[in-house]
């Protein structure tokens, strides 16, 4: 058996099932066996009651024999036609008195054979003409007659039956004892299946623990119920995760402290060359100037990406449990904050939700209708009262959210450009909450929403993003247990939606 | 306007220094939290830059030792540390900004001055434009021209005014007029709207507008979040 197909399943089951299959077989011998004892001593049986009746009827007369047989005896001994009973009544040596002649002659004639003990034995019989050899079991009883007791003769009385009704009897009284015994193995064996089955089940929990595991997920094992044996295989590789997880963090970190060491040099890059950029004389040095402010504003913004990338996975994570937040206050404060940077690029950045306010939406308008002696307290009375009542609650690290937030806003306000229009929309819905955000901007072509989410992959060459920003979004929402997707706005424009679950109540 | 730099990396420090002294601050430096504490003892600061990774002393002792000395001088961080548990050590600490590495210095110098609009708020006037207004007095003038404001007005205007800039939600709004309601029994001042209880906000920003017209100030709608007030753009 390779090692690709020895199971631990088919090796118990083979080791528990063999043991019955070898008990099921002798006991299948045995009571055949058995079977055919009982059977050949009630042939026997019948067969010396038979023979002694047969000699009682022969009767000495003088130096010879009477045989009394009568027709009715004669069609007693001869009823059955399929278990024919056959009879020689001879005196040795091989004197032929009465009978058929062919019935095989008792094993080994003794010297002084047994009187009055009937002998039984199998032998087979030629039927006659073309008949082949059948097996019979013969009874041979020798008898001594002679008037004068000095002078007594022997004489041999056998009596022959067909072996063919033994073996249906002894085939008869095996069926009805391996019939049970052969219920009772299924039984065995389906309970034993079953029994197999359970005790490896853990074994399968096991594997699916491992089996199921993003490859970043080092967390230990956790089998609940488990026997001694798993346990301490689980205990195995949660110390083998324990130590991989602990070398990864100590690179992550390393990669962290990197990005954080490189954090300080390029904000004085960046300062001075703006400040340069700021004092230099016009000129083809300001250009140049001004590559190196844009190249270092470039690598610090990598830098921050890089850091938010390396955020997002599961190591940092360890010590910021989830919690239960309202994903549309978060969305609010998120925009709000962000509201000045679009204002800086002329760019009208809103919000729209479940708390968002109607008359605020579409606030210019109202204003402009809105006279010194309207009064519209009512409306605004029920707005305070109930419309910021409505969370769309999820559960997850706001801060890790809000990065994706930002990240999802940074690339409309980057890539609409100037006078771009930039929503951001929360909804939710029976089981699922939505954090949409739709621009005017060039959008992205449907042949490659796929690969703007792989690291460093720019759907353009405008703008100095790093092509980091959505693969950063990417991670974060599927930590959430969300989804992202990519769709046209109209008419023109993009529109990512991030589809997360509600907290559970 | 007095800031104390304290960062020990040399060239950004350089940087920093020129562009806030071009904005018009006055920059005392320090190289590490040793200096920067001996300068805390030493001399007068309206608004303090700390740097965290100092040498000699951590910014965040320097802030601790600060907040049992003073605790209403302005302190914004500038790290090159930005996880969660930095965050929370730093404001923990008593500060009330958080920058990190690398910035833009206009967005430091957006921030600076908001802190100092916001520490400056309750004593002295704040401008913008051709707006002007003092809160002891609760007035407000358009090209030295006073306003008539009602005190919802008023504490609208306030509140756009300190948080300028940035975009203040009609709950922020509510509050501040919740506030005033409170303290309004005592206060004689609610006569030309006091009796009508409107939260009508929209209304309210209406009017304003109004009445800011030729102040150089635009006070913006942002989509579904509340208002922003800023210059007016040319």
């Amino acid at each position: 058996m390779g090692p690709s197909r020895f199971s631990l399943k088919r090796q118990l089951l083979l080791w528990l099932l063999l043991p019955q299959l070898v008990l099921w077989l002798a006991g299948a011998v045995f009571s055949y066996r058995l079977a055919g004892r009982y059977a050949n001593e009630a042939v026997d049986a019948t067969l010396l009651q038979a023979t002694r009746s047969l000699a009682r009827q022969v009767k000495p007369m003088g130096n010879g024999l009477l045989i009394d047989f009568p027709r009715a005896a004669q069609d007693v001994l001869e009823a059955d036609p399929s278990d024919k009973l056959l009879y020689t009544v001879s005196s040795p040596p091989g004197k032929f008195i009465l009978g058929n002649r062919n019935l095989p002659s008792p094993p080994a004639a003794p010297a002084s054979p047994p009187l009055g003990q009937a002998q039984f034995y199998d032998g087979e019989i030629d039927a006659g003409e073309a008949r082949t050899a059948s097996p019979v079991r013969v009874a041979a009883l020798y008898l001594q007659f002679g008037e004068n007791p000095k002078a007594q003769q022997t004489m041999l009385v056998q009596v022959a039956r067909s072996s063919a009704n033994r073996e249906l009897l002894a085939r008869r009284l095996l069926i009805d004892t391996m019939l049970p015994l052969s219920i009772l193995i299924v039984l065995m064996s389906m309970i034993v299946w079953a029994g197999v089955g359970a005790g490896l089940a853990p074994i399968a929990r096991l594997r699916g623990l491992v089996e199921g595991r993003r490859p970043n997920d080092l967390r230990p094992i956790e089998l609940d119920a488990a026997p001694q044996e798993l346990r301490s295989l689980a205990q195995a590789i949660n110390d083998l995760l324990e130590a991989v997880s602990h070398n990864v963090q100590g690179q992550r970190r390393f990669i962290s402290d990197a990005a954080h060491q490189l954090r300080t040099p390029l904000a004085g890059l960046k300062s001075q060359s703006e400040l340069a950029l700021a004092e230099a004389p016009p000129g083809p040095l300001t250009m140049r100037l001004a590559r190196v402010h844009e190249s270092a504003t470039r690598s610090a913004h990598l830098v921050n990406q890089l850091l938010a990338l390396a955020r997002t996975e599961p190591e940092s994570l360890t010590r910021q449990t989830p919690v239960r937040f309202d994903l549309g206050r978060l969305a609010r404060e998120v925009t709000a904050e962000l509201v000045p940077r679009a204002l800086q690029q002329n760019a009208d950045l809103g919000y729209d939700g479940p708390d968002c306010d109607p008359e605020c939406a579409s606030a210019s308008q109202l204003e402009e209708s809105a006279g010194d002696h309207r009064e519209p307290g009512g409306r605004a009375d029920r707005r305070d009262a109930d419309g910021a009542d409505h969370p769309v609650e999820v559960t997850g690290i706001p801060l890790l959210l809000r990065e994706a937030l930002v990240n999802l806003v940074d690339n409309a306000l980057r890539y609409a450009g100037r006078g771009a229009r930039v929503t951001v929309q929360v909804r939710g819905g029976p089981d699922r909450a939505e954090l949409i955000v739709t621009d005017n901007g060039p959008g992205i072509p449907p042949e490659l929403r796929e690969q703007v989410f792989e690291r460093f992959f720019r759907a353009t060459h405008e703008g100095n993003g790093c092509g980091l920003g959505l693969a950063i979004v990417k991670e974060i929402v599927e930590r959430h247990g969300g989804r992202i997707a990519l769709s046209g706005a109209q008419p023109r424009g993009l529109r990512v939606t991030l589809d997360l679950p509600l907290a559970t109540a | 306007m007095n800031l104390l730099l304290a960062e020990d990396d040399a060239i950004l420090a350089d940087a920093l220094c020129e562009q806030m002294r071009a904005s018009g601050f006055t920059v005392e430096h320090a190289p590490n939290g040793a200096v920067a504490q001996y300068l805390l003892a030493k001399q007068q600061f309206d608004v303090v830059v700390l740097d965290l990774g100092l040498p000699m002393v951590g910014g965040i002792e320097v802030l601790k030792q600060l907040r049992l000395t003073d605790a209403s001088l302005p302190v914004l961080i500038l790290t090159a540390l930005d996880s969660l548990e930095d965050r929370v050590a730093g404001l923990n600490a008593g500060a009330d900004d958080y920058l990190t590495k690398p910035f833009d210095f206009p967005e430091l110098e957006a921030r600076l001055r908001a802190l100092l609009r916001r520490s400056r708020a309750l004593k002295a006037s704040t401008e913008l434009g051709q707006l002007s207004m003092q809160r002891e007095t609760r007035s407000a003038q358009v090209r030295g021209e006073m306003l008539e404001l009602s005190p919802r007005e008023f504490d609208l205007l306030d509140l756009l005014l300190t948080h300028q800039g940035r975009v203040i939600t009609k709950e922020q709004i509510n509050q501040a007029w919740s506030g005033d309601r409170n303290g309004g029994a005592a206060t004689p001042a609610g006569t030309a709207d006091g009796g009508a209880a409107t939260n009508a906000v929209e209304v309210y920003i209406h009017r304003l507008r109004r009445k800011l017209e030729g102040a150089q100030v635009a006070i913006r709608t942002v989509r579904g979040l509340g208002y922003l007030l800023e210059l007016e753009r040319a």
